[in-house]
């Protein structure tokens, strides 16, 4: 049986796997580096959306001109969840479930925050700011949207740029030492404080990217990065959580389950099946956890040992 | 009348919430201060318990009352359904109490499911993996209960039978007495809890779980027992706020539901029975105190004030986290027997 | 030189050696031996900052070491081959050794990896394979190799035959006499395999219970009985 699934879903598709993965790697690059689930990540794309939704809201330039603002605003604020926070909780030897606490704790502090911005948008500047969208500011290219071709784009060159950072230059190496073995790293020289804080300066700004893409896609408001945790977090997990290029692999399986599935479940079971789209990451999750909880670079290692 | 007495009734609200969230505080110093096991889908439980009062509690008690609600829909005609229930109660105490214990025990069987169901997948696993799976389950009763409109009417959400409705003016004190008393007696079983054998293995487990494992002691079933005992609480938790509220809707937020009870029982002191209660108190305490006093922030700043909740509590969580982690109460280790 | 005066030193609460002295001079091999459990890794740990120092002193040729970071000690001629895990599992045995040699400043890996290849030949098959896909023995090469790359003045080791057999045992105990001799480096070895450590030790601490419970040249050491007996479970 064949299920034609229309060009337009499987684009749609590609564009949230795209975002997905954005997010999803960044959390497997926070829990290699600091061993510690980031629940606030989600927060830092929201944060990138509503940058974006500022900006071009109050300047009226063109939603892509801040992505590096999104990507630095978004790598600012990591750091200061992981230099503020953890790193004092860390030097003071709290538990990885303190540690999990503190990052539930500044997801807290943040949604108030963007949600006080929010509403600050609206008082001050008159410009709505909850249930927004930019995506009529989107260009588009032999009818394709702009939004689409953008983020296969900027995945492409985020897993050559990592690649090339990790494995090629000093620096890349010095950081995948210090995931490793924080303390033999810091015995033969490395600044390891340094190389963590410039991990999650890295993963904070590809939420903040991915946050970028939201509002010319869809309609965001204040909640829209707390949609994505479930999802995000199974996909990293799926992955595997230790695997930075597994996110990338999670983050297009999970994407493509989850949109091509509920369409493909909407068509052949009713349309009432879409307001049920969550539990699919959560069953996903549950399956890998049980099958194999190192997600699909553990099947990997396992046959690779065999 | 003191029954009207507005200052009469906020004590007696407050005393309400005091009990439900000590209820709920308590489920999690079950599951993580004896056991370790760091649930941060607490929401998924109570949800759990606060729909099985929206999706039974009318059509059970329409049945052991043998009302007749022929022609009837359940949601559609929800108002009416539940008034005629409310007229048997207040003429029959005794309903109204079969009622509330009934749904309590449905409830609970619910929460035991609903805690298997969760951490299954993660039970072996870390408590990092365990964290991610409890906080991605916790999002999903809210979705399913928006979705499904004949589990808690959608969006807008149910009335549910008042089965206190007996007490007429005094409906509150009921109500209000009757929380106390299970919070109370919850309180007694968690002590004791602590003091058998199945007890000192779960914080065996807690505290080193090669240790706990080498003596033969199977460390997921511990863990599952756990949890299905903390999961049955916090359903209870939502049962008995579904019914003090005598309304159910699908708005069950992690903040309230899962944030704030670790913040009390951090507070409280881990593993500390007591200490979670005074850490509930203490908190609450704050907690009503900032909402009074941000109303006078409300035409200062250029935002809706409930917002500096959320920054204010979650600044309070990182500051209790990194200056004072062992709580108000610490746990005192308990003294080894002499064999 | 290496001294270390009144030590007290631990991890958080817990205190674990307790008015340690000692020194290591240029040119030495200085063995700390010892029961399990009496401190001799928190020793090496104290001395490049990674266990928490409570009181005392630790200077490497007159410059202070203690309340410093790990990363600067390093990089003052120090290095450090860890028990377990000494080597990044995930980098290549490639990648491990240019990023050690990197953290100094060498950049000229052949002319660097020369003289390591000279002492252990086998490493230079593996360059290119995960550091991971190594056994016990070649793995303990290259822990050393990390720290030799950076051409440190004083070395300390932490129990490099461990898990090792018998022959490789003596391979690596020959390599680092060697090193010593050729190079010039200090040593601080720990060890639990005493008799190859009395072999090529110029000097020999006993640590017992956080303690220094003896000083003195090897033959001082094999002469008393009791405590070769007691605590290092060397029988007649």
């Amino acid at each position: 049986m064949i299920l034609l699934v229309e060009l337009v879903t499987l684009r749609e598709a590609i564009t949230y796997s795209c975002i997905l993965s954005f997010l999803a790697v960044g959390i497997t690059l926070l829990y290699k580096t600091t061993k510690v689930p980031n629940f606030a990540h989600a927060a830092l794309a929201t944060l990138g959306a509503y940058v974006t939704y500022s900006l071009t809201s109050l300047l009226g330039i063109n939603p892509y001109l801040s992505l590096p603002v999104s990507f630095l605003i978004g790598g600012l604020v990591a750091l200061c969840l992981f230099f503020l926070v953890l790193e004092p909780m860390r030097r003071a030897k709290a538990s990885v479930t303190m540690l999990m606490i503190a990052t539930l704790a500044f997801d807290i502090v943040a949604s108030g925050a963007i949600n006080a911005y929010a509403d600050y948008l609206q008082t001050t500047f008159k410009i709505s700011a909850r249930n927004v969208s930019l995506i009529r500011m989107d260009f588009q290219i032999a009818s394709l949207p702009g939004v689409f071709l953008t983020s296969i784009t900027l995945i492409a060159m985020t897993v050559i740029l990592l690649y090339l950072l990790l494995n090629r230059t000093y620096l890349g190496i010095s950081l995948r030492a210090s995931m490793e073995n924080q303390i033999l790293a810091e015995t033969i020289g490395i600044n390891t404080t340094f190389t963590l804080m410039l991990s999650w300066f890295i993963a904070g700004g590809l939420a903040g990217l991915g946050g970028t893409l939201l509002p010319v896609w869809t309609q965001i408001d204040t909640g829209v990065g707390m949609v994505f945790i479930a999802s995000m977090f199974c996909a990293s997990t799926l992955g595997g959580l230790g695997e930075i290029y597994g996110a990338f692999l999670g983050g297009f399986l999970l994407g493509f389950a989850e949109l091509l599935g509920t369409v493909i479940l909407s068509k052949t079971l009713g349309t009432w099946v879409i307001p049920y789209r969550p539990v699919i990451p959560l069953i996903i999750l549950s399956v890998t956890l049980l099958v194999s909880p190192r997600g699909l670079a553990g099947i990997l290692v396992r046959r690779r040992s065999k | 009348m003191i029954t009207e007495s507005i200052f009469f009734l906020f004590v007696l609200d407050l005393l309400a919430f005091f009990s439900i969230y000590s209820i709920l505080n308590l489920s999690l110093n079950v599951q993580y201060g004896f056991t370790g096991v760091p649930n941060f889908g607490l929401v998924f439980c109570v949800a759990g318990g606060a729909f099985t009062v929206g999706f039974l509690s009318t059509r059970l008690a329409a049945w052991i009352f043998s009302i007749d609600i022929s022609g009837l829909n359940i949601i559609d005609d929800n108002l009416i359904i539940v008034s005629k229930i409310n007229a048997v109660i207040a003429s029959q105490p005794f309903y109204g109490i079969l009622l509330l214990i009934v749904v309590l025990v449905f409830a609970a069987v619910v929460g035991a499911m609903l805690g298997t169901l969760f951490s299954l997948p993660a039970v072996r696993l870390r408590e990092d993996y365990l964290g991610i799976t409890f906080l991605a389950f916790g999002e999903i009763l809210n979705v399913i209960g928006i979705a499904y409109r004949d589990l808690v009417g959608g969006p807008p959400g149910v009335n549910v039978p008042d089965v206190w409705a007996w007490a007429s003016g005094w409906r509150f004190a009921a109500s209000t007495l009757t929380i106390v008393f299970i919070a109370a007696l919850i309180f007694a079983y968690s002590e004791y809890l602590i003091r058998t054998p199945f007890g000192r293995v779960l914080r065996a487990v807690r505290d080193n779980e090669v240790a706990a494992a080498a003596f033969g002691k199977d460390v997921a079933r511990y863990r599952l027992a756990a949890i299905i005992i903390g999961s049955m609480i916090a359903s209870i938790t939502g049962a008995l706020y579904a019914l003090y509220s005598a309304c159910v809707t699908p708005t069950f937020v992690r903040f309230h539901w899962t944030f704030l009870p670790w913040l009390m029982v951090l507070l409280g002191g881990v593993g500390n029975n007591l200490g979670v209660v005074m850490g509930t108190a203490v908190f609450y305490t704050i907690y009503k105190l900032i909402i009074y006093y941000k109303f006078a922030l409300a035409g200062v700043v250029p935002f809706d004030v409930v917002w500096l909740n959320y920054i204010l509590i979650g600044i309070a969580v990182i500051l209790v986290l990194i200056f004072r982690p062992q709580g108000l109460i610490p746990e005192k280790p308990k003294k080894m027997e002499q064999t | 030189m290496l001294e270390v005066y009144s030590l007290n030193s631990g991890y958080g609460k817990l205190h674990i050696l307790y008015d340690v002295q000692l020194n290591c001079k240029e040119r030495e091999i200085v063995a700390i031996l010892g029961p399990n459990g009496s401190g001799k890794t928190t020793l090496l740990n104290s001395i490049f900052g990674i266990a928490d120092v409570f009181s005392g002193s630790i200077k490497l040729d007159g410059q202070e070491l203690t309340g410093l970071s790990p990363h600067k000690i390093a990089k003052m001629g120090i290095g450090y081959a860890m028990q377990l895990q000494g080597i990044f599992a995930d980098l290549t045995v490639e990648e491990n050794l240019k990023i050690a040699a990197k953290m100094v400043g060498i950049t000229n890996f052949d002319e660097a990896t020369s003289t390591i290849f000279g002492f252990f030949p086998d490493l230079k098959k593996f360059l290119g394979r995960k550091a991971s896909t190594l056994s016990g023995g070649e793995r303990q090469m290259l822990t050393l190799s990390i720290s030799l790359i950076r051409k440190p003045k004083f070395f300390l080791l932490d129990e490099p035959t461990g898990g090792l057999s018998p022959l490789y045992s003596s391979n690596i105990i020959r390599s680092i006499a060697e090193i010593n001799k050729e190079f010039g480096l200090s040593i601080v070895l720990v060890e639990q395999n005493v008799r190859k450590a009395l072999e090529i030790a110029h000097r020999v601490y006993l640590l017992v219970s956080g303690r220094i419970n003896f000083e003195g040249t090897p033959s001082e050491l094999a002469a008393q009985k009791d405590l070769m007996k007691l605590y290092l479970g060397m029988g007649e």
